[in-house]
């Protein structure tokens, strides 16, 4: 950061040099720093910001002023996005507007992220790409509510080169010829679970939008027909087929002719995909650079081996789920030098042998999962620590032969490590953690079910790998207060920590996780010895908490309900299941806190049926989903229901 | 010419062979009878039938003589032919004439194109006669009194005379539909020459015959040319009535036929090709009874009918499926040609593909080259040359629910998509129903209800409501929208003791009272975004 005694020098900098210094803050917290500093200093971050992710919709219009060259906007963690919302926002903060400080912000965007928006409909989405003649990316993946009005609105921009509509469950091959059609420059499509569409959609798509160059098809009931037209596509470079139930090898057999740009493939858990249809993908195209298949092979065959022999450009390969033999390790060791990435997730047959094998000739890997490979032992992590210095991520879930030997060797060889999963390796204990805590890039650690670690072990990571952002401490019963006291004085960068079931925290753990400033997703299931005042600390130190758990916390009263209905503004996500919380505080919660999207209130003990109406009806504008007793059902008011329902709220009965 | 007539011989065997459908198997002799009687009563008639025709309907004194003088030919008939049918008598009947005027019909319904107006007049003479027989029915109802003397005898006589009428006019349909095929005209030259020998009864007992049948068919000195506009009248007519269903049953059940084959790959040369004329391929029937002239599409059909006629048809062999003459030799593959020149299915084609049976032939036919002249009554709009693909149609009419951006509807979804895949530009349009659900007046229909309820929402709902109608300021003063969204916000409900907490430095809390736009200018220093 620049120093305050250089202030002066720094002022008489030339606006394009600020700009550009500007532009090296890569952290956005960074670039917080640098707009609090002077009003210059804020000019220079209003006229270069381009990207913005608005959190709060109350500040949007504001912000859309303030930054009139933005060309991507994220709305998708907005709640309460809908119609009225976007028709306001462009005449009052569009061209239409008479005040020259409202900027034409629509005009030069380009980006758009309307994930989740389930408020909004066809026609604001019809306003928004009207408004907008530069769009060019939508996102409007997991709008369960978006059908073939929505695609036809969208349709309507005509420059769109990628566009997401994962999970918009009411789309038909309709609605997608309306954006074959419309939408021909497409070159990014994703239509996971747009359950609806069919070979025809796909058809029409092929035919209309020939410059794609990724498509994912995954999760739709689409036969062979589909394969065959996408193999028309000459740009396609990225085809996810993933659990596709209703192709089989012969479909793949239409790619080994077609499709010559393609790079990636994704079959995994495709019922009918069996090595055959790999060795068609195989043997059509030799510059593959990743294959995912994982949980559609029984083995690893070996004319499939023969095949892949060919494949060296390879990168990633997941065969989660096969069967495999050490020979086949030194197959694929022996010739696809370039290999990344592996995923032997549950794979059958991965032993200490086969791992060092592979080891020996991909010593570019980076990424490692083998997540139930339950007899490998250290001689293996070693081994794979030895060879792959570069290892960025390793996945060990349910290793349980692991001791602190292999960490040791990690801790050793592998410093750039960032991500290692240790969860129920029963092995692990405070030793391998003190070794394990050399690696100071470590960003994610997982050691849930590791019931041998204490509060010694989580001290040497505090101290040492203070760029840890995510540690899951799931039932690490060893683990109290003063283990959570060493983690808040170093990890100050902790974004997620699930601390579940570790029963020795009381209040006194829950006053250091207060102090996490940057923590936003907290699961603390089940502290039994936790009360208001931990909850209120946490609520009134964590300012950015934005997913809390809290599903069995019995004895939280309350007083902290209050505080976290007070402070918790950014709340989005609440599990109050099995809570003590009164009809008060639950109407306080879900009404205040004007961020909140997902709410669990089953087995409220302390809460009434009128005190749930109530709540609901506080929150009912911006709700999106939320889990309720299922005899609630018949308890509470049709109208609520009606209401919640109109808006796009799904309501789970449990 | 020559060749076609050949053809037409070779196709009727080979209608013969593929099955008693629908072939154009024409009974030539019956339907040179035909034309040839036709033409008989029109020499016979052409000179006095109108003035006849007055006397006899405008004359009631008339009436009289009008039946004794039919009633010798009668008897003369039944002398000649023991059966009551008088048409049996057309195929004996050898009548000479003179060749001049068959082939002035000939050239006449050569040359003559279709003319819808003539058509009309056709159709409306045709619809007179059938008046006029009705009222010689009434007539002959209303003279009942006055005959009592001779009662079986003018009973059979009035019979016969009504059996003759109606039979004239079947007769007429028949044979004018005939008339326009070449090949017929051909035989029927051919024949005319040799009929010449055997006339001897037939003058004498024809003309007075030809006048009585003439009543109810020929009433005006009709030319050749008339009599080909009746036949092109008839094929526009002739799907109505009782045969309908039959018709639409035979053709719809083959429909694809003609499409089935467009991928058959024959070597040119390895089969005969022939090729039907416009207007026998317009023919209605094929199958002529040779006693009653009627008509019938399928050979079974008139087996089956041939039994009314007396036992002999009643045998097991009369009754069996012809059996194929050529089976000792090796058959032929047999294709058609369209007559239409310049037609992909004729024959001079540079890229000939024929078509497979007769039935295909008349399908096409009518398909590309006839007016669609059937328009579906429910929407007006799609018109068909095939009846039977109207009732396809009507079937569907209405159900399409597959909808073009240009308009164009189509039942199947796959045909709609193969349209959008055609056509540039042409989206698949989506039904404006769904517009009346538009969200936006959902959502304003479900926060009037939360404001019905009796709850404590300060200006919940009212400030909701400016914001749907855009008309609430941004910059807005603090009144503006109170607890815009935040319904329970810690103003509206007073829980005190909770506001003592510490408030972090930077926070904004403010906010949970806060809405949408109303206090925004409080952060404009902050920043709302991550």
């Amino acid at each position: 950061m620049l120093s305050f005694q250089s202030s002066k020098n720094v002022l008489s900098l030339t606006e394009d040099l600020l700009v550009r210094i500007y532009e090296l803050l890569a952290a956005e917290s960074d670039r917080k720093s640098f707009r609090l500093v002077c009003r210059e200093f804020r000019r220079i971050d209003s006229l270069t910001r381009r990207h913005l992710r608005v959190i709060r919709i109350e500040f949007l219009p504001i912000l859309l002023r303030k930054y009139p060259r933005l060309q991507s906007l994220d709305l998708s963690a907005c709640p309460r996005i809908d119609d009225g919302v976007v028709s306001l926002l462009l005449t009052r903060v569009g061209p239409g507007s008479n005040s020259p400080s409202l900027g034409h912000w629509a005009w030069g965007l380009k980006s758009l992220v309307l994930s989740r928006a389930t408020g909004l409909r066809f026609s604001g989405l019809e306003m928004l790409t009207r408004a907008c003649p530069c769009l060019e990316s939508v996102d409007v993946s997991y709008c369960c509510g978006f059908g073939d009005r929505e695609a036809a609105a969208l349709s309507s921009a005509v420059g769109l080169r990628e566009l997401n509509m994962d999970k918009c469950l009411q789309l038909t091959d309709v609605g997608l010829a309306k954006i074959a059609v419309g939408c021909s420059k497409l070159e990014k499509l994703s239509l996971k679970w747009c359950m609806e569409i069919t070979d025809l959609g796909i058809d029409l798509l092929c035919k209309k939008c020939v410059d794609l160059k990724y498509l994912d098809v995954s999760y739709l009931k689409v036969t062979n027909e589909s394969l065959h037209s996408i193999a028309c596509l000459l740009k396609l470079e990225v085809l996810g087929l993933m659990a596709c139930p209703l192709i089989d090898d012969v479909g793949l057999q239409f790619i080994e002719r077609g499709c010559p740009s393609l790079k990636v493939i994704d079959v995994s858990r495709c019922e009918g995909v069996s090595s055959s249809g790999l060795i068609f993908v195989v043997r059509g195209h030799r510059n593959l650079l990743e294959l995912n298949a994982g949980y559609c092979l029984s083995e690893l065959s070996t004319a499939l081996l023969h095949q892949m022999k060919n494949l060296n450009h390879l990168e990633v390969i997941r065969i989660d789920g096969a069967r495999i033999s050490e020979t086949s390790f030194q197959v694929i060791s022996a010739n696809c030098k370039s290999l990344v990435e592996i995923g032997l997730s549950k794979c059958v047959g991965v032993t200490n042998m086969g791992i060092m094998r592979l080891v020996s000739g991909c010593i570019n890997l980076r990424v490692l999962n083998l997540t139930c490979c339950h007899s490998i032992t250290d001689a293996a992590i070693s081994a794979i620590a030895y060879s792959c210095r570069s290892l960025v991520c390793l996945k060990v879930e349910s290793c349980n032969m692991i001791t602190e030997k292999g960490l040791c060797q990690l801790g050793s060889f592998c410093l750039l490590l960032e991500e290692i999963d240790l969860t129920d390796c029963c092995g692990v204990n405070d030793k391998g953690l003190e070794y394990l805590s050399r690696c100071s890039e470590l960003s994610c650690l997982k050691l849930g079910l590791c019931t041998n670690i204490s509060n010694k072990g989580l001290s040497y990571i505090g101290s040492n790998c203070l760029k840890i952002h995510e540690l899951d401490l799931y039932r690490c019963t060893g683990i109290g207060d003063d283990g959570l006291e060493a983690l808040s004085n170093g990890c100050k960068k902790l974004r997620k920590l699930n601390l579940s079931y570790c029963n020795e925290v009381s209040d006194r753990g829950l006053g250091y996780i207060g102090r996490l400033e940057e923590l936003s997703d907290l699961e603390m299931r089940a502290l039994h010895k936790i009360t208001g005042v931990g909850l209120e600390a946490v609520a009134v130190g964590c300012k950015r908490l934005a997913d809390l758990d809290m599903k069995h916390c019995e004895k939280v009263g309350d007083s902290g309900f209050w505080a976290l209905a007070y402070y918790s503004k950014n709340l989005r996500q609440i599990n109050l299941s099995y809570c003590g919380i009164s009809d008060m505080a639950l109407c306080m919660v879900m009404g205040n806190l004007s961020r909140l999207q997902e709410a669990k209130l089953v087995h409220l003990s302390n809460s009434t049926v009128e005190g749930v109406e109530l709540a609901l009806r506080a929150c009912c504008v911006r709700i999106k989903k939320v889990k309720l007793f299922a005899p609630l059902r018949f308890m509470l008011s049709s109208e609520i229901l009606e209401i919640l329902h109109a808006r796009g709220c799904i309501i789970r009965w449990d | 010419m020559g060749t076609s007539v050949g053809q037409i011989d070779g196709a009727t065997a080979q209608a013969n062979v593929a099955g008693d459908y629908y072939g154009p198997k024409m009974d030539l002799k019956e339907r040179v009878c035909g034309e040839l009687q036709k033409e008989v009563l029109k020499g016979a008639s052409s000179t006095n039938f109108k003035t006849q025709h007055r006397q006899k309907w405008e004359d009631p004194s008339s009436t009289l003589d009008y039946s004794t003088r039919i009633e010798p030919l009668f008897q003369a008939f039944n002398q000649t032919s023991q059966t009551q049918s008088l048409l049996l008598c057309n195929n004996q009947i050898k009548v000479p004439m003179q060749d001049g005027s068959v082939n002035d019909l000939l050239q006449a319904s050569k040359i003559q194109d279709w003319d819808p107006s003539a058509m009309l007049n056709n159709l409306s003479f045709l619809e007179q006669k059938i008046h006029q027989l009705q009222d010689l029915v009434y007539l002959i109802i209303g003279r009942k009194g006055q005959v009592l003397g001779r009662p079986d005898e003018l009973l059979v006589q009035q019979q016969q005379l009504v059996t003759a009428d109606l039979t004239s006019i079947i007769v007429q349909l028949i044979s004018t539909a005939g008339s326009l095929l070449p090949s017929v005209k051909q035989t029927l030259s051919a024949a005319t020459t040799s009929l010449g020998q055997c006339g001897e009864f037939g003058g004498v007992v024809f003309p007075s015959s030809a006048q009585g049948l003439n009543d109810g068919v020929q009433p005006q000195n009709a030319g050749g040319s008339k009599v080909s506009e009746l036949a092109n009248s008839v094929d526009i007519t002739s799907n109505n009535g009782n045969e309908q269903n039959n018709h639409i049953i035979e053709e719809h059940e083959l429909k694809d036929e003609e499409d089935a084959e467009e991928g058959e790959n024959l070597l040119p040369g390895t089969y005969e090709i022939l090729q039907l004329e416009k207007e026998e391929i317009l023919a209605p029937h094929t199958h002529f009874c040779t006693i009653c002239g009627k008509g019938f599409k399928r050979d079974a059909n008139l087996r089956m009918h041939m039994r009314g006629h007396g036992d002999e048809y009643k045998t097991p062999g009369a009754l069996a499926k012809p059996t194929k003459e050529s089976s000792s030799e090796p058959t032929i593959i047999k294709r058609y040609s369209c007559p239409y020149a310049g037609c992909k299915r004729n024959k001079d084609h540079k890229k000939f593909q024929p078509l497979k049976t007769i039935l295909c032939v008349k399908n096409h036919y009518k398909r590309t080259h006839c007016d669609k002249s059937y328009i579906c009554s429910r929407c007006n709009t799609k018109k068909f040359s095939v009846i039977a693909d109207l009732k396809t149609h009507e079937k569907h009419c209405g159900k399409d629910k597959w909808l073009c951006s240009c308009g164009t509807t189509f039942s199947r979804k796959d045909k709609l998509f193969g349209h959008i895949t055609l056509f540039q530009g042409h989206t698949p349009a989506i039904p404006s129903d769904e517009t009346k659900a538009a969200p936006v007046g959902t959502s304003d229909g479900a926060t009037n209800k939360v404001g019905s309820v009796n709850f404590n929402l300060s200006s919940y709902v009212s400030s909701e409501s400016d914001v749907q109608s855009s008309s609430m300021d941004i910059k807005g003063g603090i009144n503006d929208a109170v607890g815009y969204f935040s319904p329970l916000s810690f103003d509206t409900c007073n829980f005190g003791g909770f506001h003592e907490f510490p408030r972090p430095p930077f926070d904004d809390s403010e906010s949970s009272f806060a809405f949408l736009l109303s206090r925004s200018c409080n952060y404009s220093q902050k920043s709302g975004e991550e």
